[in-house]
């Protein structure tokens, strides 16, 4: 796989785009059967076939529900198919048309939201409608989200789906909240490169077959895993009217080479994932409205699609880019791909010239971003190792929140900086000496990425840390061992300007759990430190309780809300391990592992994840 | 006064943009000003330009080819 740039180009025709009646209908009474909502987008759908085939890359044709009433939009499939190998596929977005609506009776449009019984009738009903009219079933589907119920039922009545667009990656409060909390596409915390969902959860890979579903599941867009990760997601991804939709463009001369630095770094990625990189561009009809759409004029937003599809064009031309239908991704992928293989990506900010670097990783047992601008501290993780059964829908317990829940969120749970009082979740370290403290999350720094058989190494470069009477000269090295569910950090005391000095390192994770910005009942969750042949627990009662032990190697956490455990363990054998329950203005725990050290000693520990039951 | 409708473009509010909301304006057509509904600003279709470029200050490469990703 080796140098391959694998493109999914997919288009749908959506007989009734999303934002189309509620912009270009202003003020006027609702008709999603409207003659010239139904032409303008046939004619959106048209035009965008035609500039994939005019750069010589082929696509994929996303059949929605109410595209199976329309005759012209049926050809058009069946013709591009024919002449360009399109694939044609089958999308569960685009339910809403006057058909939907009647036999449904309900505006809701979101496959995942709907309950059980209705997700079921409605794919047996577009499916069934589908392999009417081409006389076969689809071998790709996909929606903004599949709930893995959802998926687990298509699989098993439709064994042909292969691949699916499954997620928007961070697409969940950021996205709810830009959109004036009225956006409900609530699905934070997945991969952002494609993965094969597990059969329990779907932004948790499966680690062996038997958690296979038996999809390659594709990210909703290619986003920028920097800013989108503190901003609107629908602003920063391989989709050229989400570029405009962000200002991202010069408003004079309407050049937006953004755009194309993020394709280049997601080509990049290859680096680290073993040759191949990959992206996705799916840009619904509605955001190329003949009316124009933030504030971009029609003329924009056309020269916009047609620069970007250019742009892979040249790229394939050259023999940098390599496009596929899904379809023939999921089977490359497969071909390609070991269940327990990372998707690993070094990340640098090509938007804001700040010169920030973050380390993005996921696996089946979690996802994980370093922050090299806080000396290497982990600031998000989630606990793919529960693969936490998390059904949504009406009639579940989560109608609209579908994402991954964390155990580390710095911009939710406010990481190293808060106000007044109070902790927020990240994992770094503490280096003290002589009663002065400086976290390595003021240690900006930046980092390589290197693979060592089957362990992805960060080194990152060595910080300065500078007491009243003391340098210490300090490297962390961050290892992800593949399959093993944890992560190993080492902390080298490379140089001290006092040889003889000794200081003390504090390895800590400040934690707690959620899909939101708001606090959960931390009630019920269990913190142990052991070691040395002793044990002592604290049941979370917002009591600012800690416990202690000295010699003691492991601190840990059971969280029963998200079957999740997680530990901070050492193979030191002097070290203090301490656990610390919170209270109801900081509601956290902390799980830490202590140690003095001297020049030219290491520090090692490990963030290790299980599932509780 | 008559109703307020969308402008011919779908404007949004430059000042709420500032804090990562999408928020479309209507035209207020006897004063001649877009307005928001959530915040307070108000302005004509020069100054929504103008407060749109202030945005952009934000985005320091926006501009900028980038080569190296190391």
């Amino acid at each position: 796989m080796n140098n391959t740039f694998a493109v999914n180009i997919i288009h749908r025709p959506e007989m009734v785009p999303e934002y189309a009646e509620k912009v270009t209908g202003q003020g006027k009474a609702e008709d999603i059967g409207r003659k010239a909502l139904l032409t303008e987008s046939l004619d959106i759908f048209k035009f965008q076939q035609a500039t994939a085939h005019k750069n010589g890359l082929k696509t994929t044709i996303q059949m929605t529900y109410a595209s199976l009433f329309n005759e012209e939009a049926i050809q058009l499939a069946k013709d591009d198919h024919e002449k360009y190998g399109d694939e044609i596929a089958l999308s569960l977005l685009g339910l809403p048309c006057k058909e939907f609506r009647e036999k449904y009776n309900t505006k809701d449009f979101c496959i995942w939201m709907f309950s059980m019984e209705d997700k079921m009738q409605i794919v047996d009903d577009v499916f069934g409608k589908f392999h009417e009219i081409f006389g076969f079933y689809p071998e790709s589907t996909g929606s903004y989200y599949m709930d893995a119920e959802l998926t687990n039922y298509i699989k098993e009545k439709y064994p042909s789906v292969k691949c699916a667009v499954a997620t928007c990656w961070e697409e969940g409060p950021k996205a709810y909240h830009t959109c004036n909390n009225s956006w409900y596409t609530l699905f934070d915390g997945g991969p952002w490169n494609p993965w094969i969902p597990s059969k329990q959860n779907t932004h948790a890979p499966a680690a062996n077959e038997a958690e296979d579903s038996g999809i390659v599941a594709i990210p909703h867009l290619s986003r920028d895993l920097l800013a989108c990760y503190d901003g609107n997601g629908s602003n920063f991804g391989t989709h050229p009217q989400n570029v405009l939709r962000g200002m991202i463009y010069d408003s004079k001369t309407w050049e937006f080479p953004y755009f194309y630095n993020l394709v280049d770094q997601y080509r990049h990625l290859e680096k680290f994932n073993n040759g191949y990189s990959y992206n996705m561009m799916f840009v619904g009809p509605g955001w190329l409205n003949k009316m124009g759409r933030w504030e971009a004029p029609y003329e924009l937003l056309k020269k916009s699609y047609e620069e970007g599809m250019a742009y892979y064009g040249d790229l394939k031309k050259e023999g940098k880019l390599v496009d596929m239908t899904m379809a023939e991704f999921a089977d490359f992928y497969r071909a390609n791909k070991e269940y327990t293989e990372p998707e690993c990506a070094l990340w640098k900010d090509i938007l804001y010239g700040s010169d920030k670097q973050l380390f993005w990783y996921a696996d089946p047992y979690m996802r994980a971003q370093i922050n090299m601008d806080q000396g290497g501290a982990l600031v998000d993780l989630r606990p793919y190792a529960a693969k936490l059964k998390w059904e949504v829908g009406i009639g579940t317990k989560h109608v609209q929140d579908a994402s991954y829940p964390f155990l580390i969120q710095e911009k939710y749970r406010a990481g190293y900086f808060t106000h007044y009082a109070g902790e927020g979740t990240v994992r770094s370290a503490k280096i003290s000496y002589n009663g002065e403290e400086v976290d390595l999350c003021l240690c900006r720094t930046h980092a390589k990425f290197k693979q060592d058989g089957k362990a992805r190494k960060l080194i990152l470069d060595p910080v300065e840390i500078e007491f009243d009477d003391l340098t210490v000269k300090l490297q962390t090295i961050i290892t992800f061992e593949e399959g093993a569910s944890n992560i190993k950090f080492e902390r080298n005391i490379l140089e001290m300007s006092n040889p003889n000095a000794e200081v003390t390192i504090n390895e800590y994770m400040v934690a707690c759990y959620g899909t939101t910005e708001y606090p959960e009942d931390m009630t019920g969750i269990t913190l142990t430190v052991a070691g040395d042949g002793k044990s002592e627990s604290i049941d979370y009662a917002y009591k600012c309780r800690e416990a202690e032990i000295c010699g003691g190697n492991a601190a840990s956490a059971v969280i029963p809300a998200i079957e999740t455990a997680v530990s901070m363990t050492t193979d030191m054998t002097d070290a203090k391990a301490y656990i610390r329950e919170g209270y109801a203005f900081s509601p956290m725990f902390t799980l830490g592992i202590e140690k003095k050290v001297k020049d030219k000693e290491v520090v090692t520990t490990w963030l290790n994840l299980a599932k509780a039951n | 006064m008559a109703q307020s409708s969308k402008g011919k473009l779908n404007y949004r509010c430059p000042m709420c943009f500032f804090r990562d909301l999408d928020i479309d304006m209507f035209y207020d057509k006897d004063k001649q000003e877009y307005y928001c509904l959530r915040c307070q600003y108000t302005g004509d279709e020069k100054d929504v330009l103008a407060k749109n470029e202030l945005i952009r200050m934000k985005y320091g490469k926006m501009m900028e080819r980038i080569t190296d990703f190391d």
